[in-house]
């Protein structure tokens, strides 16, 4: 009864390991149609060197060709991986679509693979050595998903902007994901040739790629049993219909199809999503003892930031032009102006996401050129917030911060391969530190929630959490308080202010002009790409530029020298009142506050908008 | 001449195919991998009909229009439209695609059988026309035209017409579309109508100009639409239309020159080296992200 199967069931397994290899990359957010060219290299090479006998008497023949097969798959990744990497979404798929033709066109026309007609290999692989192949591969993978690299693909599938900003290096984490995916494709192929004991060119195509990646998202990406789940279910399936008497012909393709579509349209995260996931990395550690320990930050009034004449200019157009501009450690610095003034564009030059064109800048003792990298900045020490929110949308709120702590964690893939106790402890160090974060904005009670889900002021809370998370000595936040009330906006106001007694120096765009009138220590101005005024707070508030900026111009117009007025005496008042400790602004004054600026225009429902470019 | 002519004629064809193929990724950023599956069905459908009927040539490529627009729209509503919203519809969508197209070559296994079909002998003009010392058949002429026609017509309508209009503006933005009143809903099925009557009638006439058609054929012309949309630019329409000529002149060379059996080595190349060198393609503008 079994003996019968024994082909179906070592081929489940070896089309399970062709779908972990599109698994290694779809877990990055990357979609490559490669594989089965990486696949066929390394079985066509690996005839040439595999021996008759083994290798210095014990080494088995087929070891060496899947070792051998492996380094093809890895070589062979890395060169392709090293124009293709910075393809997105089609373009990469269609590119690696390409190299596999090309792959396939070549071995057709090479002698010593006998073409077309296809080349013999020994029987070395039986039942036993693919499955136990496999519950390798499955292992690795089953290892990776809690780890910091795991969590490192992760956000680049979700947001490799944003994974950048944390300190991800986008490019090489691709990459790694590329190669291994490399590796896996190359196993797949020797065990193939040596289990089928014929190959031939043609049995790589383009088609072979799409039964691949059909397999690998059938069975989802969201647990690492998806792609053998994939792999039972589609190679089952053809096989049950036989038993059960379905005619051959048309109709086994036609159940097949309806089946894909059917688990395709109602089952978004493939057959894996049908398994409950485990809670473990959704519950908060509070044990202090357990975070890990920090390096000191830098002491008070220590430069971070130091500008000289930075500009950026699009075409003819000039966002920023000469600001000249210092940020101390535990100093909070406010950045105001109307919509369009060129905040944004200031501190994506600060964070690196923008090459100036103009000006020198040293940021956290990095010089901002047009080479210089976000991912290394952000390792220097600073961390960001944007105005669009950016967050990790399927991952749960402490995964998101959990992301933001890769700079100060380690990475604990190789430890947790080997299951040694370090790996746990870094890992437990991870959860507690992002745990901290998560309490101290507030979300400790929504940890298990997915990022996406929480509401408008929950997700700005989040990226602040997020971006603590990785113990920075400079954090940018563009406007953390667009979309809360003035309750919220006075709780945020104080954690800033908290944060700079930590010793953070706080680098914040915001347009609730007496929100930052309360909490920075000194503020900066910018109109049309200008710095119009910069100083405390108090002198602020009653520069006449500035109420010109927010208002336009004073001078004829009655009413507009009255709201002028009214808006200056407002701002004095606010300032007079209490610059430190009194965030929190009772009565019903947002109207008022809002009369302060045409500039307060927040749109929540253009910056909610989700945008997803894969 | 003659060279170029075979290139031209074959290229024309390869252009109408991916003109479709783009026309959905362009405005609707999605590959739609049954459409391979659809040009299969025109060629099969137009080959019954010619058979059963003898219909001449004039009304044979209308029905084959209206029975690939009708496959267009069964994409859209049973492949496409469930996944709206969703975050993985990308991958989504080209699997989904995929099962539709599978279904789609079943059923005409189903009804067809998987042999290779031919036209009835003698059902079209077999006259052999001289142009500047190449031989070329009517036939071919008559490809030649209604592929220009129907790329042309797809141009303005995109371009010109109310309905492009709606199109672009989805391109640009499907959200703010439908907040402007668009219905966004039946122009997507519209876009996707036109789509597959192209690609329908693109199987007509690739299996006119060969004379034989099996469930495999969509494949292999699929491959190269993809090049084809690459080096035109995605979603560029008159890049698909330049980018389908080059591909059928660059085969015809290929194969004179060095030898089919490196043939398809040359429009792999090709899309390889504009993906490296110029990812936007000929034709394609780059779109950029914002912070």
């Amino acid at each position: 009864m079994l003996l019968e199967y024994t082909s179906l069931i070592t081929l489940i397994a070896l089309t399970a390991i062709l779908a972990f290899s599109f698994y290694a990359v779809l877990i990055a957010g990357q979609l490559s149609l490669a594989q089965l060219g990486l696949a066929s290299l390394a079985a066509f090479t690996s005839s040439l060197v595999v021996p008759a006998e083994p290798l210095f008497g014990f080494i088995p023949p087929l070891a060496v060709g899947i070792v051998f097969g492996m380094s093809v798959g890895v070589i062979a990744a890395f060169i392709l991986g090293l124009p293709v990497i910075r393809l997105r979404g089609v373009f990469l798929a269609i590119a690696t679509l390409a190299f596999g033709e090309m792959v396939r066109i070549f071995l057709i026309n090479q002698t010593w693979t006998n073409g077309a007609q296809g080349m013999g290999f020994p029987k070395l692989v039986g039942i036993e050595i693919a499955w136990i192949a496999l519950v390798v591969v499955a292992y690795w993978f089953w290892r990776l998903s809690g780890s910091r690299m795991g969590r490192a693909f992760a956000a680049i599938r979700e947001d490799e902007l944003a994974a950048t900003t944390m300190g991800i290096d986008v490019a090489r984490y691709r990459m790694a994901s590329f190669v291994i995916a490399g590796a896996v494709a190359g196993l797949y192929g020797v065990l193939l040739a040596y289990f089928s004991r014929f190959a031939d060119p043609n049995e790589f195509s383009f088609t072979a790629a799409v039964d691949g990646l059909v397999t690998a998202v059938v069975g989802g990406v969201t647990l690492f049993v998806g792609p053998i789940l994939g792999s039972v279910f589609l190679s089952v399936l053809p096989e049950l219909q036989r038993v059960l008497g379905v005619n051959a012909g048309w109709i086994r393709p036609t159940i097949s199809g309806v089946l894909l579509l059917v688990v395709i349209l109602f089952l978004p995260g493939g057959l894996s999503g049908l398994i409950p996931r485990r809670k473990s990395a959704k519950r908060l550690i509070t044990d202090p003892a357990v975070r890990p320990d920090l390096p000191p930050l830098a002491s008070p009034g220590t430069e971070l930031v130091s500008l000289q004449g930075l500009g950026k200019s699009y075409g003819g157009v000039h966002a920023v032009r000469s600001v000249d501009l210092t940020v101390n450690a535990g100093e909070i610095l406010g950045l105001i102006g109307p919509n369009g003034a060129g905040k944004t564009t200031l501190v994506n030059m600060v964070t690196g996401l923008t090459p100036p064109s103009t000006g020198t800048g040293v940021v956290l003792g990095t010089s901002l050129t047009s080479g210089t990298k976000a991912h290394r900045l952000a390792q220097a020490g600073i961390a960001r917030t944007f105005q669009q929110i950016k967050l990790f949308n399927r991952l749960s709120a402490l995964e998101n911060v959990m992301v933001g702590g890769y700079r100060i964690t380690r990475d604990t893939m190789l430890r947790r391969l080997l299951f040694l106790p370090s790996a746990r402890r870094f890992e437990r160090e991870a959860v507690a530190m992002a745990s901290a974060q998560l309490i101290r904005v507030g979300l400790g009670d929504k940890a298990a929630t997915a990022a996406g889900d929480l509401s408008y002021g929950d997700q700005r809370r989040l990226e602040i959490a997020r971006a603590l998370a990785s113990h920075p000595s400079l954090l940018v936040l563009d406007e953390p308080a667009a979309g809360m009330n003035h309750v919220e906006a006075g709780l945020l106001s104080e954690l800033i202010r908290s944060l700079a007694t930590d010793g953070i120096a706080v680098l914040v765009i915001e347009h609730n002009v007496r929100m930052m009138l309360a909490t920075c220590d000194r503020i900066m101005v910018l109109n049309f790409g200008e710095v119009i005024a910069a100083g405390k707070p108090a002198d602020i508030a009653r520069d006449p530029n500035v109420l010109e900026a927010y208002l336009g111009s004073s001078g004829s117009d009655a009413d507009a020298d009255a709201a002028s007025e009214l808006a200056a005496a407002d701002l004095a008042a606010v300032t007079a009142e209490s610059p430190r400790e009194h965030p929190d602004v009772p009565d019903g004054t947002p109207a008022r506050g809002e009369a302060a600026g045409p500039g307060d225009q927040a749109n929540p429902s253009t910056a909610t908008e989700p945008e997803d470019n894969r | 001449m003659q060279l170029f002519l075979d290139g031209i004629f074959l290229g024309s064809i390869y252009a109408l195919f991916a003109i479709g193929f783009t026309l959905v990724f362009g405005i609707l950023d999605r590959l739609n991998l049954a459409h391979a599956a659809v040009f299969t069905a025109g060629a099969l459908v137009g080959i019954e009909i010619v058979t059963r009927f003898g219909v001449p040539i004039w009304l044979l490529i209308p029905i084959v229009l209206i029975v690939g627009a009708v496959l267009g729209i069964l994409i859209e509503r049973i492949a496409f439209r469930p996944l709206a919203g969703r975050h993985d519809a990308h991958f989504a969508g080209l699997i989904s695609s995929i099962a539709f197209g599978a279904i789609l070559l079943s059923l005409l296994q189903a009804l067809y059988g998987a042999d290779t079909r031919r036209f009835p002998p003698g059902a079209f003009p077999r006259a052999r026309l001289e142009i500047l010392g190449a031989t070329v058949s009517l036939l071919q002429v008559i490809i030649l035209v209604i592929s220009v026609t129907l790329m042309v017509v797809l141009t303005w309508l995109v371009a010109k017409s109310k309905l492009g209009r709606g199109m672009r503006t989805i391109a640009e933005n499907p959200h703010a579309a439908a907040v402007l009143g668009l219905n966004v809903g039946r122009i997507s099925s519209t876009t996707f109508a036109l789509s597959s009557a192209l690609g329908a009638v693109a199987g007509v006439l690739f299996t006119l100009n060969v004379n034989a058609a099996s469930l495999g054929i969509g494949h292999a012309v699929e491959l190269k639409a993809l090049a084809v949309i690459v080096v035109g630019g995605m979603g560029s329409l008159p890049g698909a239309l330049v980018g389908g000529l080059i591909l059928g002149l660059a085969e015809v060379l290929a194969v004179n020159y060095i030898g089919s059996s490196w043939r398809d080595m040359v429009a792999f190349g090709l899309l390889f080296l504009i993906l490296i060198l110029r990812p936007q393609g000929l034709f394609g503008a780059r779109k950029t992200r914002e912070v």
